[in-house]
């Protein structure tokens, strides 16, 4: 008795033993190291612009002259903060070190994750739209569904990366060191580079990308506000750029963003809704062409996603290029052909293997995430990081990829909406999904295209992995398949257009924007 | 083994008062007995939780989870009880597109220790320690909410339980529990929750706390109870409006019950069980109503303590 008495205590102990001395905390895959890029890219300034007129088109005075009493002034000011950093300030230090091009692309994807929900439907059976009016409501604005995100992710990848050529234009015009440089009592808290200090890139990032963001994610303005100030901050706090490179730095990457926000103005954006007699006439494509009409396997019926967002101007190509790449059509409703490829798409449903349904999950990047283009911003994160480019180039890297998925998205709805065809459960209605089905037409597949169009970017950027780029495309082709929302040709034509796409940005603006010289 | 065979045989025909018990009830078996069986199981619910909004989902329609789930509790000394769980689970929605899933669930080993005593002529009370240990048996995805068969989590749980009986059968218990629940991993190298994106596959678990009470009469072969349990999952998010269920959130509930469970006179040692469930409140989940039935097989491999296996 008393020995089963013991045995009982010690294996309450070891039980606890386990629970306490297990730790729990998660290992984030995405660690950012202080940058310490291999080459301050003197040249940027010449990089070819993606919007901008030419790299003086937001003009930046000459600062003033080091050895001048206001400079002395910044300098000793910023001894003085420096000689009292709290805990606090150096975490915000060690936190925008590992970037700013990269942790802006961070807070981006966890801001698509957090608006990417769509309207719940009223007690009526409607869907209300969100309101960029009253992005507070519910539904909340924006819906950052995979053509927002794509568009959002391109437009602040592209303001960044202009405002950072024309910071780099005045940095080698104006030459001012950094502090660290200039001073010998200003400590560098971060790796030290040769790169000129005015205006402070830090500050045109927190400039551009902040306003950018603002208008994209309204109702995120305070969080967003705040980390803009803070990655300021950091950057004075850290010996590497003085108040008055930092002021140069904001108003040149807000004036910059001024120049995308009007274009994101007028760019088609606010028609891609449309409205029910343009979606009635949609059907009527589709059964004019005698196929069947996609309808919307939402109950209630949800309006189809964004149908007239193929309108949207292009980044570096036409609508009239993204037409000559239209494949198609799908095989009709009811011919042989389509009928193997429901019987396909039954067959892997009803085969869901485990190894499958991880492939699903893998790619899914549905409601609540950042999206497919997300995706490729992560996978190309990683990548950016280790490749130790400076803060330029990172937003080269970024703004070509989100420039190629910006013009996958609109060549991609381009097809869908004008085939509008039926996805696999609306011809066989016992086709259970191993994903949500997403709410639009079915030919040809959004993560195919948008794959395809990321891995023939990222290949270009890093040609070494390029093996991998394919590779993780076509499984992320195939997951739609698998889960049973696509079928097969859905998949292998939105690959083929992904990579037109991809090809399309890389030979006709990257490979000549003399980044590569 | 002929010999074993004879004995339960034999020890079956004097075992009328056997009961089966549980990780959170007042019972034990009695040293060297066996009770084991099945039990199947039918979940279902049409409104669920998001967060504390109440709502139905004609996406999902009536989700049914049904489990078959083995059973058994074995004495190991009167005082010391070993229990194993096994489910099978499968789930189903009823409208809307969603795959269905099913596979076996996790395995629950627990041991419990009734480790004080105090029984006169009219009363009895007992307390009880229990230590649990759940661990999933296959790769089933956690990250298929609601449809997914579980949540994929290795746990660990401490619990304490006090029972009181009268001589006229009628009696009260009380349990409550703590539950240290390990990290998951998804399928998917990102995800968002709680306010923030996670650039990682594996998810942290909040910890749970759970009480169960119930009050009800067991003399002759027959429990009859009444009970409520509630679970409350010590932090994690809320589901967001619209949005589909994950792995941590803050799964909370309060479900009120009742359950009968009746050994047969004949044949001996056989008992049936019958429970019913009701989901009176609730945060990030289905509001369901649970229906239980089991088949429950005492064997004793011991003569001694015949008349007395169930305590």
């Amino acid at each position: 008795m008393k020995k089963t008495f013991y045995s009982a205590i010690t294996t309450a102990l070891a039980c606890l033993l386990f629970v306490t001395s297990c730790d729990k905390s998660i290992s984030v895959t995405e660690q950012l190291t202080p940058l310490k890029p291999a080459s301050v890219d003197e040249d940027a300034g010449n990089w070819t612009m993606v919007h901008m007129t030419s790299n003086t088109q937001v003009a930046v005075p000459a600062p003033a002259e080091v050895t001048s009493d206001a400079y002395k002034a910044e300098l000793a000011s910023l001894k003085d903060i420096q000689s009292k950093l709290n805990a606090n300030q150096k975490k915000s230090i060690e936190y925008w070190a590992g970037g700013g091009v990269l942790r802006w692309n961070q807070i981006f994807r966890e801001l698509v994750a957090r608006y990417n929900l769509p309207p719940a439907p009223t007690a009526e059976g409607t869907y209300p739209a969100p309101d960029a009016e009253n992005p507070f409501n519910d539904p909340q604005f924006p819906f950052s569904n995979p053509p927002y995100a794509a568009r959002s992710y391109a437009y602040v990848s592209t303001a960044v990366y202009d405002a950072l050529k024309a910071a780099w234009y005045y940095k080698y015009l104006y030459k001012r060191p950094a502090p660290y440089v200039t001073d010998p009592g200003v400590t560098a808290l971060v790796p030290q580079s040769d790169l000129p200090s005015y205006p402070s890139e830090d500050a045109v990032m927190s400039g551009a990308a902040a306003e950018m963001l603002k208008v994209l994610f309204p109702a995120a303005l305070e969080e967003i506000t705040l980390k803009a100030g803070e990655q300021r901050n950091a950057a004075l706090w850290s010996g590497k750029a003085t108040s008055s490179d930092i002021a140069a730095g904001l108003a040149l990457g807000k004036s910059v963003a001024d120049l995308f926000k009007a274009r994101a103005a007028n760019d088609g954006m606010r028609n891609a809704i449309g409205n029910k007699q343009l979606w009635e006439d949609l059907k009527k494509n589709a059964t004019s062409r005698g196929d069947v009409a996609w309808a919307s396997l939402e109950t209630p019926p949800r309006p189809p996603m964004l149908p007239f967002f193929y309108k949207v101007t292009p980044f570096k190509m036409t609508y009239d290029d993204i037409v000559a790449m239209r494949p198609g059509p799908p095989p009709l409703t009811g011919s042989g052909e389509m009928n193997d490829e429901v019987k396909e798409v039954k067959w892997y449903v009803d085969n869901l293997t485990r190894e499958r349904l991880a492939i699903v999950h893998k790619w899914a990047d549905g409601v609540g995430t950042y999206t497919p283009p997300g995706h490729w911003n992560d996978i190309a994160a990683e990548h950016i990081r280790d490749a130790n480019f400076s803060e330029v180039r990172a937003a080269r890297a970024f703004a070509l990829l989100n420039m190629g998925q910006h013009n996958a998205a609109l060549a991609c709805w381009d097809t869908k909406y004008f085939y509008f065809n039926p996805r696999p459960t609306q011809l066989d209605a016992a086709i259970k999904t191993g994903t949500g089905v997403p709410n639009f037409p079915s030919y040809v597949s959004g993560h195919s295209t948008f794959s395809a169009a990321a891995a023939s970017v990222l290949s270009y950027l890093f040609p070494e992995h390029a093996t991998e780029f394919e590779a993780d495309a076509s499984e992320a082709a195939m997951s739609r398949l698998y889960a049973g929302i696509h079928y097969r040709k859905d998949c292998d034509d939105g690959l083929v257009l992904g990579e037109s796409v991809g090809t399309f940005l890389v030979n006709g603006f990257a490979k000549n924007d003399g980044a590569d010289d | 083994m002929k010999k074993i065979f004879t004995i339960l045989l034999l020890s079956c025909l004097g075992c009328f008062h056997l009961q089966a018990q549980t990780i959170n009830d007042g019972l034990m078996m009695s040293k060297q007995t066996l009770c084991t069986g099945l039990l199947y199981t039918q979940d279902q619910w049409k409104n669920y939780w998001e967060g504390t909004l109440k709502r139905d989902n004609l996406n999902i329609g009536k989700v049914t989870t049904q489990s078959l789930a083995w059973m058994a509790t074995y004495g190991i000394s009167n005082k010391l009880n070993a229990i194993a769980m096994l489910p099978y689970v499968k789930t189903k929605a009823s409208m809307g597109t969603l795959h269905s899933m099913e596979g076996v669930q996790d395995l629950t080993l627990a041991l419990k220790y009734n480790f004080f005593t105090n029984k006169t002529e009219k009363t009895t009370l007992r307390f009880f320690a229990v230590g649990a240990f759940s661990t999933p048996l296959t790769d089933y995805t956690p990250d298929f909410l609601p449809l997914s068969i579980g949540l994929h989590s290795t746990t660990l749980q401490g619990r304490f339980t006090t029972y009181f009986a009268m001589s006229s059968g009628l009696f009260v218990t009380g349990s409550a529990g703590y539950t240290y629940r390990g990290n998951v991993k998804l399928d998917r190298p990102s995800y968002y929750t709680d306010g923030q994106i996670n650039n990682t596959d594996e998810v942290w678990m909040p910890n749970v706390f759970d009480f169960f009470v119930a009050a009800g009469y067991r003399k002759h072969g027959l429990q009859a109870e009444l009970n409520y349990a509630q679970q409350n999952t010590l932090s994690g998010s809320d589901i967001r409006r619209q949005d589909m269920p994950f792995v941590s959130n803050r799964m909370n509930y309060g479900k009120a019950g009742a359950l009968v469970m009746y050994y047969l006179p004949q044949p001996r040692g056989l008992a049936v069980r019958g429970a019913v469930t009701y989901t009176v409140s609730g945060r990030n989940v289905g509001q369901s109503t649970t229906l239980m039935g089991g088949l429950l097989y005492t064997f004793i491999f011991s003569k001694t303590d015949v008349d007395n296996a169930a305590q």
